[in-house]
């Protein structure tokens, strides 16, 4: 089915996606010795804190991000949680970007530790550009990343992913499809618990079972989200790497290992979120005048409140303020909450704001 | 033995005097007499005085007097009785068995009074150092420092005018760590060896009330806790804040090579009109400079941009400066000339700005980030 569609051909797109390892566990263990091949779990120190990031060492016992705390100490009875530094995150990050922007300016960066790259201009073999990179960011910053290599965002991303940690996979145009149909779907980017059921009732299993149902079908079971699985399920991905993305919102969300039900649990985990997102919306330069609030319950009931201001928030007392007070008035909760999420949205970005207004001082003290 | 008192007073005597002490009195008192003005009928005046124990004011007003005594009441009543009286009426103030009976024309009251004696009065103390200037150049002081008083309660010290001699020349000076102002005069006589002083900033505002009536010139005696300043027939008596001023000195800036001229009226204006789309608290305005003109411009997220072009004498390196719309005004409102001297270094430097004809007056102002 895949040969009918124009998909592969001489003229296609060089995309990089580059992932750093592990990224704020391996931070961590760069600049403390004691934590290196040890299982290191970052945030989450706090009672009823959750994991933000987990180190290779800690996987190997199951722990993954997102997981409460007290779930990963049972898993592994040896783990270290450390605090969470994301200046440091940010200013490697940064280093990192500089390494990807001395190669081309289109460069989407989707976090601080994953990255868009579109090399066609270069004229060069792609595969050497992503190896130099992650030569050079090993030697800047002493740490490793992964590297997918392909003719689109879609199938990059996918890539970089399969040999990870601290190696690199190449997807050519003409293998594109067959690697998406052999892939199970949950690995597409957004096939999440939900709709990953929802196709396993279906009989879809894998990105082939995907590409044999028409687009009539898909449409009528997935309707607007039908065109993106018929496209991915045939390696398609057109959207092009944006070097400036306009963002409408920065936020962010968990889902939750264990559903969450206590007061104290939801709290630690928002407290965690409202870090998370607040280093977003600062790393952006951006402020935004609505905070949305969201819950997913055990259910999949999921819901969203949202306090809207005439100015922008500026302000991470008042974020986190506004974040806890939406997240006040749902508890008790009725049933367990599987994810929490705090998004910033109706953006005043960097380029109107400025930077923030700051009235110097004389120094008479 | 009860209280007597009986004087006779014009009602527009009697306001313009409750006018000058009433505003000395707190509005929420939490012990009752500092609510009440002392009134003091002695022969051929009477004597008013308010105070809140750190400053205190005492005004004489001519009246008839039958019956010499004294006796407090509530100073806000007295004054709103006063200011309802119709004009030309004459007051009468009678008191006996603990009430001061108010009558005027047809109207007539009946206050409940507290003894005299529980009065507090300053402790007049000596004031070793005494010298006078005239009303005008006073007022002139106060006007060109008092915007720049700090209002931080952390930092007393700079809570009020901080006033020192050196070398025959007297300084006065204000800052809020933002900004600073400061008026140089020639030390008067009698004020050669006076202590610095910092005289605190509800003392200035009453100070400046009393000098819009009188021309004349003002008696200052000071020691190094406490000052007088005798205006017409009122007498302020404060105490000074006890603090160290810190040495300001260097914040002025000297080596400031970027001269703007430019009009402090058409700037005032400017800034007034493009910072009317600020909606912050804290309206920055930009200041671009280039040669022969400034572009003034405010951005605001919510409402927009809004640019002015004001006509300058600038011939040096283009570049762009934020102000706090607001400092800059408290200064160009307070330029009497046609021409302010600027001497800016960079947008992060202190900024000191001259009058151009007026020599005695010096403000630095700190840019702010926009």
């Amino acid at each position: 089915m895949a040969t009918e569609l124009p998909s592969a051909s001489a003229s296609a797109r060089k995309i990089i996606h580059i992932d750093m390892d592990a990224f704020f566990a391996s931070v961590e263990q760069r600049d403390d010795p004691n934590l290196r091949g040890k299982p290191v779990a970052v945030g989450g120190a706090k009672a009823r804190g959750v994991v933000a990031a987990a180190s290779y060492e800690a996987r190997v016992f199951g722990v993954r991000s997102a997981m409460p705390s007290v779930t990963a100490k049972r898993l592994c009875p040896d783990l270290i949680f450390v605090k969470s530094r994301f200046d440091v995150y940010r200013s490697v990050s940064q280093q990192v970007r500089e390494i990807f922007r001395a190669y081309t300016p289109l460069v989407e960066p989707l976090s601080l530790d994953e990255a868009y790259l579109d090399v066609t201009a270069l004229g060069r073999p792609a595969t050497d550009i992503a190896g130099e990179i992650r030569a050079q960011i090993r030697e800047v910053t002493g740490l490793t990343a992964s590297a997918g290599v392909s003719y689109n965002k879609f199938l990059a991303k996918l890539a970089s992913d399969q040999n990870k940690p601290d190696g690199m996979c190449v997807i050519r145009p003409e293998q594109g499809a067959a690697f998406v149909q052999s892939l199970p779907v949950k690995r597409f980017h957004g096939v999440g618990p939900v709709t990953q059921k929802k196709m396993q009732r279906l009989g879809i299993e894998t990105g082939a079972d995907l590409a044999e149902r028409d687009m009539a079908f898909l449409r009528a079971n997935f309707r607007s989200s039908a065109e993106y699985y018929y496209r991915a399920a045939r390696g398609i991905d057109d959207r092009p790497v944006r070097a400036s993305r306009t963002r409408k919102s920065i936020g962010a969300e968990r889902t939750f290992f264990e559903d969450l039900s206590t007061a104290e649990e939801l709290s630690a985990a928002l407290d965690d979120i409202i870090e998370i997102v607040w280093e977003r919306i600062d790393a952006n330069d951006a402020s935004g005048r609505t905070i949305t609030l969201k819950m997913k319950f055990a259910d999949f009931q999921q819901i969203t409140r949202a306090q809207s201001f005439a100015a922008p928030v500026a302000d991470k007392a008042v974020f986190a303020k506004v974040g806890r007070e939406l997240l006040a008035d749902q508890l008790p909760v009725p049933k367990g909450v599987r994810l929490l999420g705090l998004t910033l949205s109706g953006l005043v970005g960097a380029a109107k704001i400025k930077t923030p207004k700051e009235q110097l001082s004389l120094g008479i003290e | 033995m009860g209280y007597s008192m009986k004087a006779t007073v014009e009602r527009a005597t009697l306001l313009k005097c409750l006018g000058h002490v009433q505003s000395v009195v707190e509005r929420r008192n939490t012990i009752p007499i500092l609510s009440n003005v002392l009134i003091e009928a002695e022969d051929g005046g009477l004597k008013l005085t308010a105070t809140d124990l750190d400053l205190q004011v005492v005004d004489s007003i001519a009246a008839t007097t039958d019956t010499a005594g004294a006796t407090t009441v509530s100073a806000h009543t007295l004054f709103d009785i006063a200011r309802k009286l119709p004009d030309g009426s004459q007051v009468s103030l009678d008191v006996g068995d603990g009430n001061m009976k108010i009558k005027a024309g047809r109207y007539s009251s009946k206050l409940s009074t507290l003894p005299r004696d529980d009065f507090p009065m300053i402790a007049e103390s000596e004031l070793p150092t005494t010298f006078s200037l005239p009303g005008g150049t006073l007022a002139e002081i106060i006007d060109k420092t008092r915007f720049a008083i700090s209002t931080e309660e952390t930092r007393y010290y700079l809570n009020g005018i901080f006033m020192h001699v050196t070398d025959g020349k007297m300084y006065a000076v204000a800052t809020d760590g933002h900004r600073l102002a400061r008026m140089t005069l020639d030390a008067p006589d009698g004020a050669e060896e006076m202590p610095d002083v910092i005289v605190p900033r509800k003392c200035v505002a009453e100070l400046r009330k009393l000098l819009d009536e009188n021309e004349g010139d003002v008696e200052i005696g000071l020691s190094a806790s406490k000052i007088r300043f005798r205006v017409g027939t009122a007498v302020l008596t404060s105490k000074l804040i006890d603090g160290t001023f810190p040495d300001y000195s260097r914040v002025i800036p000297t080596g400031n090579d970027k001269l703007l001229r430019v009009d402090p009226k058409t700037l005032a204006e400017g800034v007034d009109r493009v910072s009317a789309i600020a909606t912050d608290r804290t309206k920055a305005v930009k200041l671009t400079l280039d040669k022969g003109r400034i572009v003034l411009s405010v951005t605001s997220p919510e409402t927009g941009t809004a640019t002015e072009e004001v006509p300058a004498d600038y011939d040096n390196d283009g570049f762009d400066v934020g102000f706090n719309a607001r400092y800059l005004l408290d200064i160009l409102h307070e330029v009497k000339g046609e021409q302010i001297d600027v001497h800016l270094a960079d947008a992060a430097a202190p900024t000191l700005i001259r009058e151009g004809d007026n020599s005695n007056a010096l403000y630095v102002l700190m840019p702010m980030r926009v």
